[in-house]
């Protein structure tokens, strides 16, 4: 009796002592989870910054900057590639163009000697043969006119030609070592974006990042909202164990003697299940706020805190890459000039031959016209003009010479309007001009790098308020002490009620043979049961009245929900 | 932002649903047994009360029967936060008038959201 007594004693004692226990950890947590709460919505806003539009803005305008930079390089490096097959096209065209004049220049002094050759008949007819003057003048004209032409064409043509090949020879030397240049940037380039791409897939995942922390910190949060509650489950187990020992008490009292032992020992065998499930319990629930404590302190290392950093690391790494983009792009404008020099003046060339094609075909036509005359002419006149008939047939064939010649030049203008249009894309992609959506990029990644350094100004300030919220929480944490420690007196308690109640157990079940067919399991549980009124105390109760195990009781971290009527 | 009462003679208890709840933005007040709790519930207008069933001086159910005799509680969603779970004790909860049964411990998410349900 006096040790059911002393049980009950240091039970109730052990439910002051846990009650008050919990409610400094209550109070601990409470505060803790403030801090948290804090820290949460520091963390909330820095991710907010990360999130806003000019974060994705930016990243299109970085990608948009890296699309244009590419389309820069690559218009140049096959504007490289084109750029010596043009030249030697030029220089074949400019040698055909020589060969022409020679051609015209021969048709020069054929047409002079033809012009000779109608004076002398114009002055051996005499008064019938004035008629033939004009031809002998229009033919000195013409040779005249031709010889000027193609000494002018002959001399841009060379003049040309001599360029081209000076620009050819440099661009030989220098088309390589361009080439190897633009795709070296190009390598460069492609390493710089590859470096914003990991930036930016860094910073996105962030906000995941803070989300599954928030999550597990919201989890953790409910565990010890849980667990806590779990300790005024215990201390109403550890009054059910209290009617219980009265009720043994009070068996020994009223009933027969060996019934009343039979009962006291099934009873105390209940009560030591009992015990043994809330200490179970109370490791259970202690261990849940220890483990859910620590996550809440782990979050102190977490990456919230290096949110700002790092997105203040991204925005640099992306202004650099900007930087080296806006280098490359000067790099690649040093060559423009060389290239327009070295391609320059073909148009004026063109001009030129144009010039000169046109006067072609009025001279074939006046030819054409002029032999004509002359056969008409000389017919009229019978034996008399055979030598005219005669010239009149060689001017003919210096039509007919010219037109071929007139034709080629045709042909040679043609392909020169074609060099002049690949040309024209050459000297393009090394103009000013082609420089317009590289740089409208660059403004717009410029601006959007601004915006989103003022966001990270703002994550920055953020951050550091984090970083005190931190500081707050750890001397928080300090100052609740080891979770763990604050229950090993409340499990001692147990353990030393426990342990006498099992002795006594012992003791009276000495001669367990002798009223062991006496237990009347189903009145033990008639007696017992009204006690328990948790689910969990019914299943231990069951496990004690039939020997087995005691029931492996599961911690609900979660809680559990409302059943609405 | 709405007012609650939580009826509890755990001050741990009292503490874990004052969190959880002024976190979710309402105004929690506490009492520590039934007759505390029926005694606030009379002098101010609550728009949700949770409960504690057994308590001293006086249980949950007890005080809920009360506090729906009191002008203006007729409709007010009460809730019993109980380590109970016999299937007598909610039949006897629901006659006295509770609108929903909680057994300890409760899940926050689930209790913020069945509050938000029975508030709105």
């Amino acid at each position: 009796m006096g040790t059911l007594d002393r049980a009950r004693s240091d039970l109730q004692a052990l439910a002051l002592t846990a009650e008050t226990e919990i409610g400094r950890v209550a109070g601990a947590f409470e505060d803790l989870a403030g801090h948290t709460g804090a820290m949460l919505d520091l963390a909330a806003e820095l991710v907010g910054c990360v999130e806003s539009d000019s974060m994705g803005a930016v990243l299109n305008e970085v990608q948009s900057l890296g699309a244009a930079a590419r389309l820069f390089i690559q218009e140049r490096l096959q504007a490289t590639a084109g750029i010596l097959e043009t030249v030697t096209g030029e220089v074949a065209l400019l040698r055909h163009l020589a060969h022409l004049t020679q051609g015209q220049k021969s048709v020069a002094r054929e047409s002079n000697s033809l012009s000779v050759l109608t004076s002398i008949e114009v002055a051996r007819l005499g008064s019938v043969g004035s008629g033939f003057q004009y031809l002998a003048h229009e033919l000195a004209e013409f040779s005249r006119s031709v010889t000027e032409d193609a000494r002018v064409l002959a001399t841009e043509a060379d003049d040309r030609r001599q360029q081209v090949e000076e620009a050819r020879r440099a661009l030989g030397r220098e088309i390589p070592r361009m080439h190897a240049e633009f795709a070296r940037i190009e390598a460069g380039l492609g390493a710089a974006l590859a470096v914003a791409d990991s930036s930016f897939a860094e910073l996105s995942r962030i906000p995941v990042q803070f989300r599954q922390c928030v999550q597990e910190i919201a989890g953790q949060i409910a565990g010890v909202v849980a667990a806590i509650q779990a300790q005024d489950i215990t201390r109403q187990q550890i009054e059910h164990v209290q009617e219980g020992l009265t009720l043994i008490s009070a068996s020994f009292e009223d009933s027969a003697p060996e019934a009343a032992a039979a009962h006291a020992c099934a009873g105390l065998n209940i009560q030591i299940y009992q015990l043994r499930a809330i200490k179970q319990t109370v490791a259970g629930w202690a261990s849940q706020i220890q483990t859910c404590m620590g996550g809440i302190m782990r979050i102190s290392s977490s990456e919230l805190v290096a949110i700002g950093p790092v997105v203040l690391g991204q925005e640099r790494e992306l202004s650099s890459q900007l930087a080296r983009i806006e280098r490359l792009e000067q790099e690649c404008l040093s060559y423009n000039e060389s290239v327009q020099h070295a391609l320059g003046g073909l148009s004026s060339l063109m001009e030129l031959v144009r010039e000169h094609l046109d006067r072609s075909k009025a001279v074939r036509d006046r030819l054409q016209l002029l032999m004509f005359n002359s056969i008409v002419e000389a017919s009229h006149l019978g034996g008399d003009a055979d030598a005219i008939l005669a010239i009149s047939q060689s001017i003919k064939r210096v039509a007919e010479e010219w037109s071929g010649i007139t034709d080629q030049s045709a042909q040679a203008m043609q392909q020169m309007m074609e060099m002049v249009e690949s040309t024209g894309r050459v000297m393009h992609a090394f103009s000013d001009a082609s420089n317009d959506g590289l740089r409208t990029a660059q403004e717009q990644t410029r601006a959007g790098l601004e915006d989103l350094r003022g966001n990270v100004e703002t994550a920055g300030r953020q951050a550091l308020k984090m970083n005190d919220a931190t500081a707050r929480l750890q001397s928080r944490i300090a100052q609740a002490g080891d979770v763990g420690q604050l229950f090993d007196g409340c499990l001692s308690r147990v353990d030393a009620v426990l342990g006498s109640l099992e002795g006594l157990h012992r003791e009276s079940g000495a001669d367990l043979p002798r009223t062991r067919g006496r237990i009347d399991a189903a009145e033990v549980e008639r007696i017992f049961s009204s006690s328990y009124t948790t689910e969990m105390e019914r299943e231990v109760l069951r496990a004690a009245l039939r020997g087995g195990p005691l029931p492996s009781l599961q911690q609900q971290l979660g809680g559990n929900d409302v059943e609405l009527f | 932002m709405k007012q609650i009462l939580t009826v509890d003679d755990s001050g741990s208890v009292r503490q874990m649903v004052s969190f959880t709840l002024r976190k979710a933005g309402h105004e929690v007040s506490e009492a520590v047994d039934g007759k505390d709790g029926l005694t606030k519930a009379g002098g101010a207008k609550f728009d949700l009360i949770v409960t504690d069933l057994n308590m001293p001086n006086m249980d949950g159910i007890q005080m809920i029967a009360a506090i729906r005799k009191l002008p203006g509680y007729s409709f007010t969603p009460i809730l019993m936060l109980t380590t109970e779970s016999q299937a007598e004790k909610k039949d006897a909860g629901r006659k006295a008038g509770a609108t929903g049964w909680i057994v300890k411990p409760f899940n926050s998410d689930q209790l913020i959201a069945v509050i938000q349900k029975l508030i709105k």
